[in-house]
């Protein structure tokens, strides 16, 4: 009889805690963990049944016919062909090469470098592309009339002679006429294992566009007027003092830095960090970027879409902080438009209309402007947190299915408590609707103090938010 | 022992050689033939211990 093994319960176990970490923080990119490692659990699988047989043989239990029956073939054949397909759609990104900075064959054989050099007459606007590029490339526009080029490519063999050999059939080319300039290093005939890596220091005219086709590197892009257009399948990219439009199209991403773009902004694909300062023109980010998403002074609209954030505004006079789980916003002019799964909302300082709907998540909008647009916020499950100026004319309608509500705006406004269910309702003054409805949480209207022109005050109020930075937990209200 | 083991170490390189080829090191479409190596050196193993028996 087969004996029973550990192993069908301890991987039941593993997928029981994946699904519940994905119902528990849905923003968790569970499938791209998935599509990169699912290798570790035929690793893990094979391990702890090679463990549970060495400790069977060194009890001198009866060892079974075969480690791994029929079946389990059969569930290891499924799992590969759904781990390479899910593998393939995903087009994930190698944690492995993060972790240690070589791979594979790159740790065998010796580093051979080569220098580079090359320049090209070029008009005061051409425009340049850099073809099929593998490594780090910095980019200035400067007073010249020529694209120049310098720097180094390295080249991995086990011997001279090799790297020698494929160092000449790679040679730097810098090809094209006055105003359209092609650099090419040819870096895709070095077949077989072999990888040649090169790092430019490239200057062109300052009125250049930048076309950039890359396999994989950092491209820095500086001080040109014309417009940056970078594909690559893995890059790191920073774009600093550019007059016309950037567009992006990364397959993945450690960090994008953009500062005093003055064009449209266009950034597709999957990633980590984003940081953009000092945008002039319009903003489109389209793509799943896990890190840090920080957004300072954008003059004109934004659009960002994610597999679970959308954001829509008219500009951004202050800054936006987003991570999966939170997302902090300290001026913004609407309308403002914000929709996610799971995430905690600050918002201070906004201007215009906004509307704010997450499924899981407190909310703690404030602003000292008036007068008021409207207003819209909901949350399935957390609590909502709204302060106006003293000042502020609205017409309030607030619901909690499940929790209590407070209110600093006293006699207009009618609490109702209906067993679980409450609800504060009515107008003070005219001025636009707002709606606050949350399903599980309580509902908090306070009194901001910023009001300029308001009447003095004898006091400040309390429970005044800060305007960055975390909020204090909500009071526990008393029924 | 050797033959218990045999389809759980194949299992273990399997994944380490997907492992190896997200890693972007080295793609499994050239590793594949490490599988037969690794089957054979068990079958080897496994010989040995027989005849020493």
């Amino acid at each position: 009889m087969r004996r029973a093994s550990y192993v069908a319960p301890l991987l039941l176990i593993a997928v029981g805690v994946l699904f519940l970490a994905r119902n528990l923080y849905p923003d968790l990119p569970l499938l791209d963990y998935t599509a990169k490692y699912w290798p570790v659990v035929l690793i893990a699988w094979g391990g702890l049944r090679v463990l549970e047989i060495l400790v069977w043989a060194a009890t001198s239990k009866p060892l079974p016919h075969s480690g791994v029956s029929g079946g389990e073939w059969v569930l290891i054949v499924f799992l590969c062909l759904f781990g390479m397909s899910l593998h393939t759609v995903r087009g994930v990104s190698n944690w492995w090469s993060e972790v240690f900075p070589f791979g594979g064959i790159e740790m065998l054989g010796e580093r051979y470098d080569y220098p580079l050099a090359g320049e090209h007459a070029a008009s005061a606007a051409p425009h340049i592309v850099i073809e099929d590029f593998r490594g780090d490339a910095h980019i200035s526009g400067g007073d010249g009339s020529t694209v120049k080029v310098t720097g180094h490519k390295t080249v991995r063999s086990l011997d001279q002679a090799q790297a020698d050999r494929v160092s000449d059939e790679t040679p730097l080319e810098i090809a094209g006429d006055a105003n359209n300039v092609t650099v090419n290093l040819h870096q895709e005939k070095a077949g077989g294992p072999l990888r040649i890596s090169a790092t430019l220091e490239i200057s062109v005219p300052k009125g250049a566009s930048v076309e950039v086709h890359g396999r994989n590197g950092d491209l820095a892009v500086n001080d040109i007027t014309g417009s940056v257009s970078i594909t690559s399948n893995n890059a790191g990219v920073q774009l600093k003092n550019i007059g016309g439009e950037a567009h992006l199209d990364l397959r993945r991403s450690d960090l994008i830095h953009m500062e005093a773009v003055r064009g449209a902004v266009d950034i597709k694909g999957r990633g980590s960090d984003i940081e953009l300062d000092e945008m002039g023109g319009a903003v489109t980010v389209n793509g799943a970027y896990r890190g840090m998403i920080q957004l300072h002074h954008l003059a004109k609209p934004l659009r960002f879409t994610g597999p679970q954030t959308e954001l829509n505004l008219e500009g951004v006079p202050g800054d936006i902080r987003m991570t999966l789980g939170d997302f902090t916003a300290t001026g913004v002019a609407g309308p403002t438009r914000l929709s996610g799964r799971s995430r905690d909302v600050q918002i201070a300082d906004f201007t215009g209309p906004l509307d704010v709907t997450v499924e899981r998540g407190d909310l703690t909008l404030s602003t000292d402007k008036l007068p008021l647009s409207r207003i819209q916020a909901h949350s399935r499950s957390g609590d909502i947190r709204l302060s106006l100026p003293e000042t502020a004319q609205f017409a309030l309608n607030a619901s909690t299915h499940n929790g209590d509500v407070a209110n600093e705006f006293g006699a207009p406004l009618k609490t109702e408590k209906d067993r679980h269910r409450s609800s504060l309702r009515g107008s003070v003054g005219s001025g636009p609707a707002i709606e606050i409805e949350t399903d599980r949480g309580q509902i908090l209207l306070q009194k901001s103090g910023g009001q300029k022109n308001g009447p003095p005050k004898s006091e400040p109020p309390k429970n005044v938010l800060p305007k960055t930075g975390a909020t204090p937990p909500l009071q526990k209200l008393e029924q | 022992l050797l033959k218990a083991i045999r389809g759980p170490l194949l299992m273990v390189t399997l994944g380490i050689l997907f492992m190896l080829d997200y890693s972007g090191g080295i793609s499994f479409a050239r590793t594949w033939p490490v599988l037969l190596i690794v089957f054979g050196l068990l079958k080897l193993g496994e010989y040995l211990g027989a005849r020493n028996a």
